[in-house]
């Protein structure tokens, strides 16, 4: 488990104050104000339509938003990079396009049709094998299965060395090993590089087990704060309306078998 | 001013030792195809990866706007025609940015509106019809050096665009939320591209007609991601079909035994390409199970 991690540091690394998004006369986010402290594993938490997604595509400045959403700058003055891996990459899959392909085509500027220069070629295999893809490395993208495609995603995400790294729901479609795969790679990730990680995900049982900072968010932000301290039964059930039972479970350690999360923990972690 | 292509001409004529080269339209013609031909073959294979062969079909028809205007207003129909086909692949790229209609949709409207538009003004003016026709089945052999400097400018401007920005529109094929997030700007290279294949069209409309434009760049594009097994190949069998095709089919054409429009011959060769990759592709998948 990530809580407590010594490498979190009281200063956000992002900060939402008061965002709003209005689509179609529909009130998507009410005035969110949140932060993710810098260098922890922030999970952004909620059911479907809770506006996860739309709150991190408001961060990457995809989506027109009120309010503030600030990302201080580094300590040289510049502004942090931004890692992004989406919750399902839609793309047409009979492209003939291979993952070296996909790895060089975002670190260098000649075309691959071109050159593709040796020195590109060995970082992308080194960052393929970061995420234990590098045998990956000649196959089409088109023919890669849901894990193998998201760690390459990952692996694509981490080339351009972000300070922040932001998540949508990236194991929805991953099989059980596959998604504790990425858990894992994330983890290795993070301590490797000290990055901020946001994850959107509506898995609880990811959230205990890796996240320290959580953010319960339905339209409105339910609950803010370290994991065993925000998800109480009565922020999960402003967020969810449902799963009652399970801060007790993560405040003093015991599983309960007739509790669905329990179970998906006792699964994650068998 | 015209530009003095006479040495270019020379050299063709002697490179190709036919009888049907020795005539000048021939050469230009040839020298039209050499430099339209790669940048539809480079174009198509984002057109084809991207799926946007329905948007190449709507900037293409613009030009039914652009000569009914150019007509109306007493102006030069080649001049109108690049201001339209650059306005529809603008502004489909506009609205379609906004998200509030289905890329499809708004290219549908944008499609009916023009071919309407210039309809309504020849039923109303049918001495200009004589006009339209010319653009509705182009002809490359008709092709003067004006056009062909113009050619020559934008072969260098998309060129420079496929070497420098090639990678990032495939990033923004591929998914432009991912491009995005990786620090790439999407919204200047989808203007960039549509203003692109909007004056590639306007000289595939010259060369094959305002009906085989999208042929032009979907047939070799389409042929080459048969036969290809990354980017990099599917963009050089591209090139290799639209120019042996334009080239070859340019030849029968102009053949005794075949006496056949140069656009549609030039398309009819680069579907035998198709084919053949259909052919191989199967061939491949039957091997690789």
């Amino acid at each position: 488990m990530a809580q407590n991690n010594p490498t979190i540091q009281a200063a956000p690394a992002v900060a939402f104050s008061g965002v709003t998004v209005r689509a179609g006369g529909v009130s998507i986010l009410e005035s969110v104000t949140a932060g993710v402290p810098a260098g922890s594993f922030t999970a952004i938490v909620g059911p479907n339509g809770a506006g996860k997604t739309t709150l991190l595509l408001a961060m990457l400045g995809q989506i027109a938003h009120g309010g503030r959403i600030e990302k201080p700058p580094l300590p040289d003055g510049t502004a942090p990079r931004i890692g992004y891996v989406p919750q399902k990459l839609e793309f047409d899959r009979g492209m003939p396009l291979s993952v070296m392909e996909m790895m060089t085509m975002g670190i260098q500027r000649l075309p691959v049709w071109l050159w593709t220069g040796r020195e590109k070629k060995r970082v992308a295999l080194e960052l393929l094998a970061a995420v234990k893809a590098e045998h990956l490395a000649k196959r089409p993208l088109g023919a890669l299965s849901g894990g193998e495609l998201q760690r390459v995603l990952l692996a694509l995400a981490v080339q351009r060395r972000p300070h922040i790294l932001a998540l949508d729901e990236p194991v929805a479609g991953v099989d059980i090993s596959g998604e504790s795969l990425l858990c894992e790679l994330l983890e290795d990730l993070r301590a490797k590089y000290g990055l901020t990680v946001i994850m959107v995900t509506h898995d609880l049982s990811i959230v205990t087990a890796h996240a320290d900072h959580v953010i319960c968010l339905n339209r409105r932000v339910m609950g803010e704060g370290p994991v065993p301290q925000t998800l109480r039964p009565e922020i999960l059930s402003a967020t969810f309306g449902l799963h009652l039972g399970l801060a007790h479970l993560h405040l003093d350690g015991s599983r309960h078998l007739d509790c669905p999360i329990c179970r998906d923990l006792e699964n994650h972690e068998s | 001013m015209n530009p003095d292509l006479g040495t270019i001409y020379n050299f063709i004529a002697q490179l190709v030792p036919l009888e049907c080269m020795k005539m000048h339209f021939m050469q230009r013609a040839f020298v039209g195809l050499a430099l339209l031909a790669p940048m539809c073959a480079a174009m198509g294979v984002q057109v084809v990866n991207h799926r946007m062969a329905f948007f190449s079909d709507a900037i293409s028809h613009s030009i039914f706007a652009g000569v009914a205007i150019g007509m109306l207003l007493a102006v030069d129909p080649n001049v109108t025609i690049i201001m339209f086909a650059l306005a529809a692949g603008l502004g489909i790229v506009a609205i379609a940015r906004r998200g509030k209609l289905s890329t499809d949709a708004i290219i549908g409207v944008f499609l009916s509106a023009a071919v309407a538009f210039g309809l309504a003004v020849v039923s109303k003016t049918p001495s200009i019809a004589g006009n339209f026709r010319k653009y509705l089945f182009g002809d490359i052999l008709t092709i003067d050096e004006r056009q062909i400097a113009f050619m020559a400018g934008l072969f260098v401007v998309l060129f420079a665009f496929q070497i420098f920005g090639y990678n990032r529109m495939l990033y923004v094929g591929l998914n432009p939320a991912l491009a995005a997030g990786h620090g790439v700007r999407v919204r200047f290279y989808q203007y960039s591209f549509a203003a692109m294949l909007g004056l590639v069209a306007v000289c595939s409309i010259w060369a094959v007609g305002v009906l085989l434009v999208t042929a032009m760049l979907v047939v070799p594009a389409s042929a080459a991601r048969n036969l290809a097994r990354s980017a990099g190949g599917m963009f050089w069998w591209s090139i290799l079909i639209g120019l042996s095709s334009s080239i070859s089919g340019l030849l029968i054409s102009a053949q005794p035994w075949a006496a056949t429009a140069s656009g549609p011959t030039i398309i009819l060769v680069a579907v035998g390409w198709f084919v053949v990759s259909m052919v191989v592709s199967g061939v491949r998948g039957r091997f690789a199970r």
